[in-house]
């Protein structure tokens, strides 16, 4: 207890006043004393007077020897005896002549002040103790709110994220088991435990599911989208669930009408509960989640559509020349092929079939007069033609999920010496899924008719491009087209 | 608190309501507290009192935070202590000068109390071990 300027103010007190001031705790130690020196009968009498006002819990008043008079009344805190002070005559020590018996209802009355002022003292200390541990407590919950923030603005939430997101709500809430359970998203599921109750739970998502079942569906609580079982050994339907009580919170990831899934959390720590200001916070959470799952699903299919958008006008571009016709899928197709030989793992696989689908999108923007002349071009319009990969580029450049397979679009037009458009790259210089595009793209323009020519024979084609393998060509992926030409398309041709 | 000694903390904030958060949750962790309005007053009671950890705020009047890390650098040489420093934001150049800092330790507003709490302990606890 930070009582100093008590102590101070009764030490100054007995040393002008005839009267000694103790303050001393319900166990009888003497927290402190306004005496100097107590002869041993008045301190036995002090201690008996404390004992007497810590059992009747009010003011005592005790006469020894026939002429000391103690007096003692009791502190309170929270209802609680926590001290005595104590009280007696000091002028008896140093035999001070005049009047040393006291009307015991006048020291009474100043006992009962003093204590009055040390109690409020003592509950202003709680309050304020009790003020800075919910502000502690704001203080923590704002600190989630600033960390989740951030991770909400983002266009794409991820699993893990969410992942994060539940680590973080388990660690705050100090609970010990963090779920995120979504039927239709698997995955987005997410389920922490912490060590210490190891070995405590077998089948842990069987164990959560079978909490989430167990929600009535006409809890009133639902309309606010959350569930709580305080005490599963007196709730209806948990009761059976785990040996030991538990508590359980479970709230519902939802936005516009469209159900997700759950989120919560479970604690077999039933000394703490789930505070009204944590529930709050993981309804508003589960809110976002929701929100952000959906907008990152709108953007994707938005993404998609555009892609869908390009991949038509390109098809719809070459099918109205019978030369082009279906080049942009059969260099697709050659790429694809090429991509399994070349062992290259999905998401790789991903960003080229995009590349290789839409690497001429940018002859939307080119006069179909130039793009199916069957003479030859004059400068002027090769200057327009060779402008398709950076139109493609432009035209593409604003879908995120296309990132990667922006270069294999700008690029497929280098040459492996330099010469090519639209940089003059040379060599390793050359996106990689641009040189393989490269292959392809040379390959299907062989041999397939063009306005200009007519068609040579897949075999004479190869020979074509090996020849040019190392000047327009990345000889080493030359190679792993010759493969698969003899393996897949040589047939077919 | 193992420690029969309990570690002295010294908290630096202009702000009342933090400073009251920050020494009731480290008082009731065991710690002693002591706390400061501003940079000048916590430097002097670095001096004459010794902490074994520094909380500061970085925007104060009289003596900013980093300003009080630099002039409190070198003292760590002699006596190491832990100093955290909590920020607004934690930008690129504040992390490249705490770097430079010998025991200083970065975390950002909002911050965690019970993270700080937990900051603080495991610095004793790595420096007993």
């Amino acid at each position: 207890m930070d009582l100093q300027l008590f102590k101070n103010f009764l030490v100054s007190l007995s040393q002008v006043f005839p009267v000694n001031f103790d303050f001393r705790d319900i166990k009888g130690s003497v927290l402190f004393s306004g005496n100097k020196k107590v002869s041993l009968p008045i301190s036995r009498g002090l201690e008996r007077v404390a004992g007497q006002v810590t059992r009747q819990e009010s003011f005592q008043y005790l006469r020894i020897e026939d002429k000391y008079d103690l007096f003692g009344v009791p502190v309170l805190n929270n209802a609680r005896v926590v001290g005595v002070l104590t009280a007696c005559d000091n002028g008896v020590e140093q035999d001070v002549p005049g009047p040393k018996i006291y009307p015991a209802h006048h020291m009474e009355q100043l006992l009962t002040h003093l204590a009055g002022l040390i109690e409020d003292k003592l509950s202003s200390m709680d309050e304020s103790e009790k003020l800075a541990e919910e502000l502690a407590k704001s203080f923590e919950d704002l600190n989630l709110y600033a960390r989740i923030t951030p991770q909400i603005k983002t266009l794409r939430f991820s699993p893990a994220k969410l992942e994060e997101l539940n680590k973080d709500l388990l660690e705050s809430m100090r609970a010990q088991m963090g779920f995120a359970f979504m039927p239709d998203r698997p995955e987005y599921n997410s389920l922490i435990t912490v060590a210490e109750i190891d070995g405590k739970i077998t089948q842990s998502s069987a164990f959560i599911e079978a909490l989430i079942n167990a929600i009535p569906p006409d809890a009133s609580s639902l309309v606010d989208n959350y569930f709580i079982v305080n005490n599963s050994s007196q709730t209806p339907g948990y009761q059976k669930m785990h040996a030991e009580p538990f508590r359980f919170l479970g709230v519902r990831v939802r936005h516009g009408g469209k159900f997700y899934g759950w989120l919560g959390m479970v604690s077999f720590n039933m000394k703490e509960i789930f505070r009204q200001g944590e529930m709050s916070l993981v309804i508003s959470v589960a809110e976002q989640v929701a929100l952000v799952i959906s907008n990152s699903d709108l953007y994707r299919d938005l993404e998609s559509f555009v892609i869908n958008v390009g991949k038509s006008l390109v098809f719809a571009i070459e099918a109205k020349d019978a030369y082009t016709r279906g080049h942009s899928e059969r260099v697709n197709r050659y790429c694809m092929l090429m991509a399994k030989h070349l062992d290259l793992d999905e998401d790789q696989q991903k960003v080229l079939n995009w590349a290789s689908i839409l690497h001429d999108v940018g002859k939307i923007g080119t006069p179909e007069s130039v793009l199916n002349k069957p003479d030859k071009l004059t400068d002027a319009e090769y200057e327009i033609i060779k402008a398709h990969p950076l139109k493609g580029y432009n035209i593409l450049r604003p879908l995120d999920q296309l990132a990667d397979s922006l270069p294999g679009i700008l690029y497929h037009h280098e040459r492996y010496d330099g010469g090519g458009y639209p940089r003059g790259f040379k060599g390793e210089e050359i996106p990689f899924y641009a040189r393989i595009i490269a292959i392809a793209d040379t390959f299907d323009a062989i041999s397939s008719n063009r306005a200009y020519r007519s068609a040579k024979p897949g075999k004479a084609a190869l020979k074509i491009i090996k020849e040019v393998a190392g000047s327009q060509l990345d000889p080493g992926l030359v190679e792993v087209f010759e493969t698969v030409f003899h393996a897949s398309l040589d047939q077919q041709e | 608190m193992t420690e029969t000694q309990a570690k002295k903390i010294l908290v630096i904030d202009d702000e009342a309501h933090i400073r009251l958060v920050v020494e009731i949750k480290l008082k009731n962790r065991g710690y002693q507290v002591i706390t400061a309005k501003n940079g000048q007053e916590g430097l002097e009671l670095i001096y004459s009192q010794k902490p074994d950890a520094v909380v500061t705020d970085i925007n104060m009047p009289l003596l900013e935070g980093d300003e009080l890390c630099r002039l409190i650098d070198k003292l760590k040489k002699k006596r190491p202590f832990l100093t955290v420093v909590i920020t607004a934001r934690i930008s690129p150049q504040e992390q490249a000068w705490v770097r430079e800092m010998r025991d200083t330790q970065l975390m950002e507003k909002p911050f965690s109390p019970s993270k700080l709490v937990k900051c603080i302990d495991d610095y004793f606890e790595r420096q007993s071990s």
